[in-house]
Parts: C-alpha cells; structure tokens; sequence
C-alpha cells in the first residue's frame, strides 16, 4: 500500500448519503472517488484500479446488479460492496451472484460499512496466505487448528476455532454480529438477539482470562474486534 | 314492456328462449306425427269397410245376379246405419239403374279400383258436400258399381284432433315462456341482490353479506361462498389494520423519547458528553425502530415468497444441533440447562437460513420465558406424520385462549409486556412454518410450554414424483 491512500469507488446517487459515505471513508483514511450515476461509475470502475467499490443497488441509467455483472465480464474483480434499500433475501442471492462480494441492507451503521469496506479491502491487498496468525501474545495455527496464548494451548470448540481465527484474519478491524453470523456460521440474515454477544463473550472469557491483557473487545452497537493493546 | 331491462338483457332469458324453441319444435313434431298416424289409420280403417261392403255386393251379385244387387243396394239406402255410404250401378253405357248418387260422375271415367271423388251428386237434397272414397268395380254383366262412402266425420275428427293439437301446443308454448321468463327473473333477483350487496360493501365497508334464501340450491351455495370469502378478506383487513396501529404505537413510544431528547438538546445549554451519550440513545433507538421494520418486512417476504425458490435437502436434527451450540452460552447465563436430543438424520426439505432463524426464535423464548434454572428440551425426530420439532420448557407457558393470538403480530402476553422484544419473533416462526408447509402445535408441558413443529413428508414425496415425472418424460418422449 505504500505512501499512498487505498483507493475506494462509491457509486451513489442520494446526494446526502453519498456525501456521508464519502466523508466516513475519507475519515478512516481511503481515498474516495465517488459517481452518481450507473454509468459514470462503469466508466470509473473500468478506468481506474480500485481497492473496493461500494455500488448502490437502485440506480439511475445502469442498475448497480448490471454495473457488477458488465466489470465481471471484462476481467475486473475488484470487490463490490453492495447497498440496497432492497432487503429481500432473493434479491441478496441475485446481488452475490451478479458478482457481488457483500451486501448491506438501506439504513446501515456506517461502521458497520466500514467494517465490511475493510474486510474486502484487505482482501483484495493481501494474496500470501498465512497458515499461522499472531496476535499480541495470541498464536492460532490455521492448519493444525489450535489456538495458544502464551504458549499454552486453549481449548476450543470447532465453531470457536472459526470464529476466533475469522477475528484474527480481521484483526484490528471492526467486524459486525452480521458479518460473524455470515462468516462463522454461514447465515444470512440480521441476528435480532444478543445470542452472538452471549456466544462471543465465552470465547472472550476462554482467550482473555487470567491473561495480561484483553484481546476480544465489544464496540458498542457494531460488534467485536480482535486487536493487541498498542 | 312487461320485463324490466334487466331481465330482458339476461343471459338466462336468452337460454330460456332458446329452450323454449327447442321445447316447441319438439311438441309440433310429436304432436304432428300423432295427428298423421290418427288420420292414415282412420282411412285404412274406412277403407277396410269399403272392401267388406263390396264383397258383400259381390256376394248379393253372385248368388241373385243384378236384381238381388239391385235389391241389396236399396235395403241398404233404406237403412239410416248407411246413410254415409254411396252407391250407385250404372249399365255399360253409364245409365242409372240404382244407388242415392244421381248418375256417373262426368269427370270419372276411371279405370276398376280406389279413388276419391271430390264432388258427389247425391240424390237427396241435404247432400253431404265432402269428398267421397270410391270403389269402382266392373261386373261380369257390363255394369258398373261405385261404392263409396262419405270421410266427413273422418275429416271432421281430424280437424277437431288438429284443433285440439294446436290448442295443446300453444298451452305448451305460453307455459314454457312463463316457466323461462320467471326462472330468468329469479336468477336476475338473486344476481341483482348479490350486485346489490357488492355495490354496499363498496360503498360502507366490509360488514354486508349477501342474503341467504336457505334454499339450499346453488344460488345459495354461491352466496355462501361470497361470503365467506367476505369473511376472510374481512379478517384479512382487520389483522391489516391491527398490525398498522401496532406499529404506529410501537414507534411512536421510541419517536416521543427521541424527539423530547433533541428538544433538549436545542434549548439547553449541555456539555460534550451530555450530547455524547444524548446521540448514542438516539442511535439506539432508532436502532430498535429499524430492527422491528427490518422483523415486519422479513416476515412479509417470507409470506411472499415462492416456497421452493432456495429449498434444499437439510438436516433438520444438524439445524438443531447448530442452533442449540449457538444459544448454549446464552443458557448458560441463565442457569438454564438444554437437553438435546437429535441423533439420526431427520430429511426436511427447506431453506437453512429461515430454518434456522425460526427455530432460534423457539430455542431463544424459551430459555427467556421458560423461567431460571429451568430446563428445555429440543427434540428433532421422525413421526410417523412427517419429521418433528418440539422445543419444551418449564416456565408459565402460554394460557390456552391465547395461544392463537401469540402467532399474530406484535401479540404480547401481559406478563412480558414489559420485557425486551418486539412480539414479532413467534409470528416469524409462524411464517417460516406455513412457508414449509409445516404446522404448529401448542401444548401443555404441565409445567411450562410445549411448542411443535410438524413437517410434512409430503415435499419429499412431491419432489421425487417431479424427479419421476422428469425421468419418464426423458425416457418416453423423445426431445426435439
């Protein structure tokens, strides 16, 4: 990534809300570029090399579903973040399969948007694959599946395996209860109980007890982030 | 006119024309056929009498030759019993001899044999005027005998039978317009009463009902119908109109809170961290208006949706097993214990994510509702219905009258009034139930509550036959 900021696309055409997308995304530190219609952003998306795209379902000109599917045939992938006033669950299924990386239902969380921009910009950044995450005193063993902090190994569920190694793929980055319900158990749908805090939190309380410090913490009202004390 | 419009432009009078056209053909036809058969009948019976006479006359011939003809024929002109019957002999040059006819009929030069004679000339004076059935018959002497006999009274009862015939036909005719006019009044009543009751529903609302004759007949099964479909629509609007006002209600509580919070805001002088936390409330609530629009819409597009659209083969018992992983923490908490019991593989045909969020729904009310330190029991197994899904608990359950109402929107029980959620979570359940053509049972659990949810085999059985059916088309129709 070098001296340069990450470079992000927004495809919106609400005046308000692409202006607060802009400003949320410049304040975490992209550099934003933002079209108001579906063919200026076509034109953008095929001109320039984006890190992430956040493309507005329902659009004027070009429908945000046909922008994705025209760059997937041209040889573009960089990842598309869809947004959508449109929360049925068929329409999501045709999003992902147009080419879309994520959906995000119409109102939104911003940091709940961040979170995901970030995911899918890291994702399109780092190719190496690590077999071994560390962090802070943390030690997970993608391979052999076991988690160790300071060196002792700590017992976990399969389903905790991959939640905690999902947060320290991401770590330092916000992830939602959304994203871990899609990610961890391959749900889709928006958890309308504290359960995900619940379950979280015995993670929390198998990785973080007795320890020095705390690596799982709670970001009121987004979710979690895994991240070493600075 | 005598029929209103209405009637006049009915389709049933139309039919009942029609009907009345067909009935008439079909009575002139028959009564035709009778009037020919009665008349052919009375000549061949007539003509039959001619032949007797005339042998007789033969018979008077042979035995006494011309005189005891002669004498025969005037006996019988005496006799009143004849008095219908012609007779006349003539010579070999057409000379009068004997008989009440006054000579040869000069048109009739006729061979030997039947014939009619339009015109006789009788003798006396109150002649009969009618047309005459002739027998011509040449004697072995040169003579001539005509016999004969008047078909007055023939004709005459012919015609009182043509009379009484056509009488008959017209009865016929001016009862099955009546019959048809008056059905078609009937039905143009009863259409015009269901109009009626439309045109008032339309007008002032859903609370009419098409009248009932209690005839039983098939106008009643319709209006029957119409009305129960009223009913539904009706009950339909009602649930409508509840959720409506639930929802105004439900928001206008976090709206006032929200509203009252800003106008402070506006007025007062506060420091930072008063607004801070000022916004932070406002977030969240609107968080929780967004999370109960989010819960309606999802349910609405569960109940539209095309069932089979994101259907797959799932195990009903490994749904299970997921979900009770994910809430085992949050029973924890509680002090609540969950007993599983889901071994085999239980096949259900459905979608993973409404599944599992339904039965999340379950599994979370009942560790809420099911009291502390309590117990719930979920079980997946094969009934011999189809396969089943109970999640049981140890809490107060639900009183046997309400357990209708739980299902509906927004429904709360009293004593949860107070406690967080949104009384969306059953209804979701329901209609991700109805969606799997599953159905849900309430029990008692004595303590507590029981609920059930019975899966058909059904879906698995339609599929194969689809797959069947695919099969078989592949084998037997070749594609082009």
């Amino acid at each position: 990534m070098g001296g340069y900021a990450r470079h992000v696309l927004v495809i919106e055409d609400d005046a308000e809300t692409a202006d607060q997308l802009v400003d949320c995304l410049k304040s975490s530190g992209y550099r934003v570029d933002l079209a108001v219609d579906g063919e200026d952003g076509l034109r953008r998306a095929l001109a320039a090399d984006y890190v992430v795209m956040t493309v507005d379902r329902m659009l004027p000109r070009i429908d945000g579903i046909e922008i994705i599917r025209r760059l997937r045939e041209q040889g573009i992938v960089t990842p598309a973040l869809i947004l959508s006033a449109l929360g049925e669950v068929d329409d999501r299924v045709r999003g992902l399969r147009a080419g879309g990386d994520d959906y995000l239902v119409k109102p939104f969380a911003f940091r709940e948007m961040l979170a995901r921009v970030d995911a899918l910009a890291r994702r399109s950044g780092t190719t190496v694959k690590e077999t071994i995450l560390r962090i802070g005193d943390l030690e997970i063993d993608l391979l052999a599946r076991i988690a160790r902090r300071r060196g002792r190994e700590i017992e976990l569920l399969p389903r905790e395996f991959r939640l905690l190694a999902y947060l320290a793929r991401n770590a330092g980055q916000v992830v939602s209860r959304t994203m871990l319900l899609q990610h961890v158990w391959d749900l889709h749908f928006d958890p309308t109980t504290n359960v995900i805090d619940v379950y979280v939190g015995r993670v929390r309380r198998k990785i973080d007890s007795g320890q020095d410090y705390p690596l799982i913490h709670t970001i009121r009202g987004i979710g979690f982030c895994l991240r070493a004390p600075e | 006119m005598l029929l209103s419009k209405t009637v006049r432009s009915s389709s049933t009078l139309k039919l009942a024309f029609i009907y009345v056209i067909a009935f008439c053909a079909a009575i002139f036809g028959l009564l035709g056929y009778v009037y020919w058969s009665t008349v052919t009948y009375l000549h061949k019976i007539s003509d039959r009498a001619i032949s007797t006479e005339s042998e007789l006359l033969t018979k008077a011939y042979d035995t006494g030759g011309r005189d005891a003809l002669v004498t025969f024929i005037n006996r019988r002109l005496t006799d009143a019993h004849f008095s219908e019957w012609a007779y006349l002999l003539v010579d070999h040059s057409f000379d009068y001899i004997a008989g009440n006819l006054k000579g040869w009929p000069a048109s009739f030069h006729g061979q030997e044999g039947w014939s009619t004679l339009a015109f006789a000339d009788w003798q006396s004076e109150s002649a009969r005027r009618s047309p005459v059935r002739v027998k011509h018959q040449l004697l072995p002497d040169g003579n001539h005998l005509l016999l004969g006999r008047d078909n007055e009274d023939l004709d005459r009862f012919g015609e009182s039978v043509t009379i009484g015939l056509a009488s008959a036909a017209v009865i016929f005719l001016i009862l099955a317009a009546a019959a048809g006019i008056s059905t078609s009044r009937r039905s143009v009543a009863r259409i015009e009463a269901i109009n009626a009751t439309s045109r008032e529903i339309m007008r002032s609302g859903l609370g009419e009902r098409i009248p009932l004759r209690g005839t039983g007949d098939e106008w009643d099964g319709l209006a029957e119908n119409l009305n129960s479909m009223l009913d539904r629509i009706e009950e339909l609007v009602e649930t409508n109109r509840q959720v409506s006002d639930n929802v105004a209600h439900d928001l206008r509580t976090p709206l006032t809170r929200m509203r009252g919070r800003l106008e402070r805001a506006c007025h007062q002088q506060l420091d930072l961290s008063h607004y801070r936390s000022l916004v932070n409330d406002t977030i969240s609530d609107l968080d929780e208006i967004l999370t109960t629009f989010s819960s309606l819409l999802r349910i609405s597009q569960i109940e539209a949706r095309d069932p089979t659209a994101a259907f797959r083969d799932l195990d009903l018992s490994e749904i299970v097993r997921e979900v009770v992983e994910l809430f085992e923490p949050a029973a924890e908490e509680r002090a609540v214990r969950l007993q599983l019991s889901a071994g085999e593989t239980v096949s259900v045909f459905g979608d993973r994510d409404l599944l599992f969020d339904a039965i999340s729904n379950l599994v979370d009310n009942a560790i809420k509702h099911g009291g502390d330190q309590g117990e719930v029991r979920i079980a997946v197994a094969r009934s011999a219905d189809g396969p089943l899904l109970s999640v049981s608990d140890r809490g107060p359950g639900i009183p046997f009258e309400e357990r209708n109402h739980v299902l509906r929107r927004f429904y709360r029980l009293e004593r949860s009034r107070n406690r967080p959620g949104n009384g969306l979570g059953l209804s979701l359940v329901a209609a991700v139930a109805n969606l799997h053509s599953a159905h849900i049972v309430m029990a008692d659990n004595f303590p507590g509550l029981r609920i059930e949810l019975h899966f058909p085999h059904l879906q698995r059985a339609v599929q194969s036959d689809f797959d069947q059916q695919e099969r078989s088309w592949a084998i037997g129709v070749p594609r082009s």
